[in-house]
């Protein structure tokens, strides 16, 4: 890869077709390489301030070359917010346990070296030729159940907490983000979407999306798709390629 | 107002062993607008700094004092979230954080500017002076091991004025935690009077916020008088405040992170120890202040900084000195 080639990227988000409010937002700062997307959840306004603050708190995070440092810097900022959530949370006597917190995946890429930090089910996919790798492994129940053997991912799926989340900013006191590294070539194409985007999309039809000539082509092939489907949820997409 | 349809459940994100909540009461509130992006054609929200149970604090630029050339021209402002703007007093409950907050004038409160609101959303926000550095939650999350005698001396100190002060002219904090402290570059700053209260007699025309209506706290920091559902007093905010000095000696919170009752239910008070990092001359002083019962929490804001500013008694002193524990 040509060192200092740079990286584009299209970002979106979209309340859908039911929602009341869009509690997604996301991050596209292609000039440091860096992006995520974030689903909030919790009543009210909860959902939409979780996902805001993650996004804005990422967004001030300083730019270094060396992505160790990245990472650290990463971590620290969504273990930080995380204990604001829960531990440093004013609650009031009538919801004693409030629910304020976000899924979050991040990617950040350093020459060729790209890291994907995140926690819940939004999703980092990655187009490579002509193939849809789904790069995060999403922290749900139904995940959990398939994982453990126990139950056919037919049967998985019709559990009724099957999309209830196992992690999340703002879940649990402890964080515990999940990281994959990977080696990024030309031509690539990645992808990092909430689950609005993806649950009533095969992953043809995302494949598809993504080889399409611009990363603004991409996300709006995707945000046709998925709008011209039922769009219950908030939708938001990063298309990111060099 | 955001009332989601029932059928629209399945769809909203929810964590394991949680429902997606619902409003509990929508009987006397009224639908309020959405934070505009420029208040009062002058304040320009652009980023969100912090969330709290009520209300969250946002970074805006003022376009005024942009006009006229100020190179810094960013405040803090704070409004209600939407699910207490709505209430028809929730202006009179932001107003009344702002009266009592203004009342403290000490380098080590917050500053504020004004109080105001937005005419077409009708949304009551204050500003306040912007403050860079990190709150003392970000610190301890850095220091799991707890800060050294002297660096937790200059944090304790300045922190205790700021309280000492409140106290001194009738003011009530209410909701002292890690997170409503921050070092900035210029000093630390104490904040976020939003649950605080004016003593019993003082400001009696103030609105006030009506406990029985809104109980609020932070769990580990709150005392167990407030969790019992009594009134706000000094000695609840002594409690909270000796979690705090405690855990920056220690790194981490007295009762292992406990609310006062399941402690007390516990009989945590008994194991607790002196923190390796805090001079013995000041364990007495903070395990007073940390007694779940308020009769036995004996101590005010003055007494605990006589303790933190005394200096550390001689070799002698300490030989012959009470013992840890």
């Amino acid at each position: 890869m040509a060192p200092g080639r740079s990286w584009r990227s299209a970002g979106r988000t979209d309340t859908g077709k039911v929602r009341a409010r869009n509690e997604d937002a996301f991050l596209a700062q292609p000039e440091k390489r860096f992006w995520a997307v974030a689903d909030g959840m919790g009543g009210h306004q909860n959902g939409a301030l979780a996902s805001r603050l993650i996004v804005e708190h990422l967004a001030e995070l300083p730019h270094r070359d060396d992505v160790d440092q990245r990472v650290k810097d990463v971590r620290r900022c969504l273990h930080l917010l995380n204990r604001r959530l829960t531990q440093e949370l004013t609650v009031t006597a009538e919801q004693p346990d409030p629910v304020i917190g976000s899924t979050v995946v991040v990617l950040l890429i350093e020459g060729d070296h790209a890291v994907c930090l995140w926690a819940g089910d939004s999703r980092c996919y990655l187009w490579r030729g002509g193939t849809l790798f789904q790069l995060s492994r999403d922290h749900s129940f139904y995940e959990e159940l398939i994982q453990e053997g126990r139950i056919a991912p037919a049967q998985a799926a019709q559990h009724p907490s099957a999309r209830a989340l196992t992690r999340a900013v703002g879940a649990n006191e402890t964080l515990t983000l999940d990281l994959v590294e990977f080696t990024v070539y030309p031509g690539d194409t990645l992808l990092l979407c909430s689950d609005g985007l993806y649950q009533e999309m095969s992953t043809d039809t995302i494949g598809r999306g993504l080889s399409q000539p611009s990363v603004r082509l991409a996300l709006q092939q995707l945000f046709e798709l998925a709008l011209n489907g039922p769009a219950r949820d908030n939708l938001s997409a990063v298309v990111i390629r060099q | 107002m955001d009332t989601p349809l029932m059928d629209e459940d399945a769809d909203l994100t929810h964590m394991v062993g949680g429902a997606p909540s619902a409003l509990a009461d929508n009987q006397s509130v009224s639908p309020v607008a959405a934070l505009p992006e420029v208040l009062c054609k002058r304040y320009k929200v652009e980023r969100l700094l912090g969330v709290g149970g009520m209300g969250a604090v946002y970074r805006a630029r003022d376009l005024l004092r942009e006009q006229y050339g100020d190179p810094e021209p960013y405040v803090a402002l704070k409004a209600l979230n939407e699910e207490f703007a709505q209430y028809p007093d929730a202006s009179a409950l932001l107003y009344s954080e702002f009266a009592l907050t203004s009342r403290l004038r000490n380098s080590n409160v917050i500053r504020l500017y004004a109080f105001d609101i937005d005419p077409p959303s009708q949304r009551a926000f204050m500003t306040m002076e912007l403050l860079k550095g990190p709150t003392l939650d970000q610190l301890l999350a850095e220091r799991p091991d707890g800060l050294p005698w002297v660096e937790c001396q200059s944090i304790a100190i300045p922190l205790l004025e700021a309280l000492e002060c409140s106290h001194n002219l009738g003011v009530l904090h209410g909701d002292l935690k890690p997170s409503n402290v921050m070092l900035a570059a210029n000093g630390l700053r104490l904040f976020d009077y939003g649950l605080g209260q004016p003593t019993k007699g003082l400001l009696t025309s103030l609105p006030r916020l009506s406990r029985s209506r809104i109980a609020a706290w932070t769990p580990r920091y709150a005392a167990l008088e407030l969790l019992n559902g009594e009134a706000l007093a000094a000695p609840a905010d002594i409690y909270a405040v000796a979690c705090v000095l405690y855990e920056l000696s220690s790194g981490h919170h007295p009762f292992s992170r406990l609310t006062a009752r399941q402690a007390k239910a516990m009989e945590q008070d008994k194991s607790l120890r002196c923190p390796a990092n805090l001079p013995p001359h000041c364990w007495p002083a903070l395990q007073r202040a940390l007694a779940f019962d308020p009769e036995q929490r004996d101590i005010d804001a003055s007494g605990l900084l006589d303790a933190y500013r005394a200096p550390e008694p001689s070799l002698f002193g300490r030989m012959f000195g009470r013992k840890r524990g």
